[in-house]
């Protein structure tokens, strides 16, 4: 399996304290790696790097056949790689004007934006809320919302941050099937969570942030899960 | 008590007639605000956001300078530009020395530092996830900071109206680098000043009446925006 982007020697520091000093991450394409670790052990700081957010003090990354520094990569990185945060920030629009926000900075026509949006809001089953004020969303639509809003730019690195925190056990499931239906559309993708039983079961890696540095806690080859998600994929 | 009745019913009698000097006054107060505001703003703005958003050195230093500059009095802002413009002064072969341009540097002058120190306070109130999520979905810089201004836009539009309240109302930098000149540079303080010391206080009335008017409509146009939006919070 190659990877889709490596990022080497990412350092961060802040006020002296090493947050991250991590030798070597490797995200493989297509596949969903689950990120634990302790409060305040980096996590979101590492996905924030690797989205682009975040300026680490020093990184290189190897992304389609380039060896970049962070700078050099940035551009590059937050045109195909999408953070979602804990709780997701929906802006003050409507869910289908929320849905359709990253469409328009190609230039896409209003029509084919207009037409994307009611495709993606019927992938996420959220058709009914399209005119509905973001801002009066629950927790868990809001997450589905978001999950949609940055499905729709077809990212090939989605980085979630948590993303079933404080949810009630309906809104995790929900959340983890969109997730599964992501993967198996080729996203690769990256969840950091402390509630291993919503992700590990798509999860084909599981990476534990610890002491500043990544360890590999597992890696199930790919397809040990076909028969998972084939199963899952019956049940939606 | 007879006087001042008299002279509210002859100030309501000159609004409603269409007096041309009081409409002319009105209409040039409005106009050298309006101005300034339309300068000062987009600068401010800017600046605002770059001092919530940014660090960089001198930075608390900055804001704090913005803070106290939107607390100096008119008159000495006035008289700074007073100087600058003046025939000997540095800018003084610009001949803007009373006219109505220089009222407008003025008055952008007073305005900016109040709406960079306000602006600056609601970007600061912006939740920084609405940037990181502009950018991580694609949105330039430029379009990221629309999209910001979007979400705290009642913060920024009640900076605005209280940049546009300060201004309209002042009379000392006006009066210094306006001059106060009929049908060049009187504007509605200056106007009511100079009617008032003369003993004629109908003009005076009815121009205090139309900035009555304005305050209470700005406040009320600032209560109902703020009040949308701690109901869409």
């Amino acid at each position: 399996m190659s990877n889709l982007i490596d990022y080497k020697n990412i350092s961060m520091a802040l006020s002296g304290n090493t947050i991250l000093k991590i030798n070597h991450l490797a995200i493989p394409a297509h596949q969903c790696t689950l990120l634990t670790g302790k409060n305040g052990s980096g996590k979101t700081t590492l996905l924030k790097i690797m989205s682009g957010l975040l300026k680490p003090n020093s990184a290189t990354i190897h992304y389609q056949g380039l060896e970049l520094s962070w700078k050099q990569a940035k551009p590059y990185i937050q045109k195909d790689i999408i953070y979602l945060h804990q709780q997701p920030y929906l802006f003050d629009a409507s869910v289908a004007d929320n849905i359709g926000y990253g469409l328009y900075r190609a230039g896409e026509s209003k029509s084919a934006a207009h037409h994307k949006v009611m495709q993606a809001l019927d992938w996420a089953d959220l058709t009914h809320l399209a005119h509905r004020s973001a801002k009066q969303l629950s927790g868990g639509e809001k997450q589905r919302v978001a999950v949609t809003r940055a499905r729709i730019l077809s990212p090939r690195l989605l980085l979630l941050d948590e993303p079933t925190a404080s949810m009630d056990s309906d809104a995790k499931k929900q959340t983890s099937l969109l997730l599964q239906r992501l993967k198996s559309e080729g996203v690769s993708i990256m969840v950091s969570s402390h509630e291993m039983h919503t992700i590990e079961h798509i999860a084909d890696r599981h990476l534990h942030l610890e002491n500043h540095d990544i360890k590999l806690i597992r890696h199930t080859p790919s397809s040990n899960k076909v028969t998972l998600l084939n199963t899952t994929k019956k049940k939606l | 008590m007879n006087d001042l009745s008299q002279a509210s019913i002859n100030a309501f009698q000159l609004l409603l007639s269409g007096n041309a000097e009081i409409w002319e006054i009105i209409s040039l107060s409005f106009g050298v605000s309006f101005s300034a505001i339309l300068i000062a703003t987009p600068f401010a703005l800017v600046i605002a956001f770059i001092l919530a958003f940014f660090q960089f050195p001198f930075r608390r230093v900055l804001i704090s300078l913005f803070n106290t500059f939107m607390s100096v009095p008119a008159v000495i802002v006035g008289l700074t530009l007073y100087l600058i413009l003046s025939r000997s002064g540095p800018l003084g072969d610009l001949r803007l020395l009373f006219t109505s341009k220089a009222m407008v540097i003025g008055q952008v002058m007073l305005s900016f530092p109040l709406l960079v120190a306000m602006a600056h306070a609601s970007f600061q109130a912006a939740d920084r996830r609405a940037w990181e999520t502009a950018i991580t979905l694609g949105a330039t810089p430029w379009r990221a900071f629309f999209t910001l201004m979007y979400e705290v836009r009642f913060g920024l539009i009640a900076a605005i109206v209280a940049g546009f309240g300060r201004v309209v109302a002042e009379i000392g930098c006006s009066m210094m680098v306006g001059g106060n000149i009929l049908h060049s540079t009187r504007n509605i303080p200056t106007a009511i000043a100079l009617e008032t010391s003369k003993g004629e206080f109908a003009q005076g009335i009815a121009l205090g009446m139309v900035l009555l008017v304005l305050s209470l409509s700005l406040n009320a146009g600032v209560s109902i925006f703020q009040g949308k939006g701690e109901l869409q919070a």
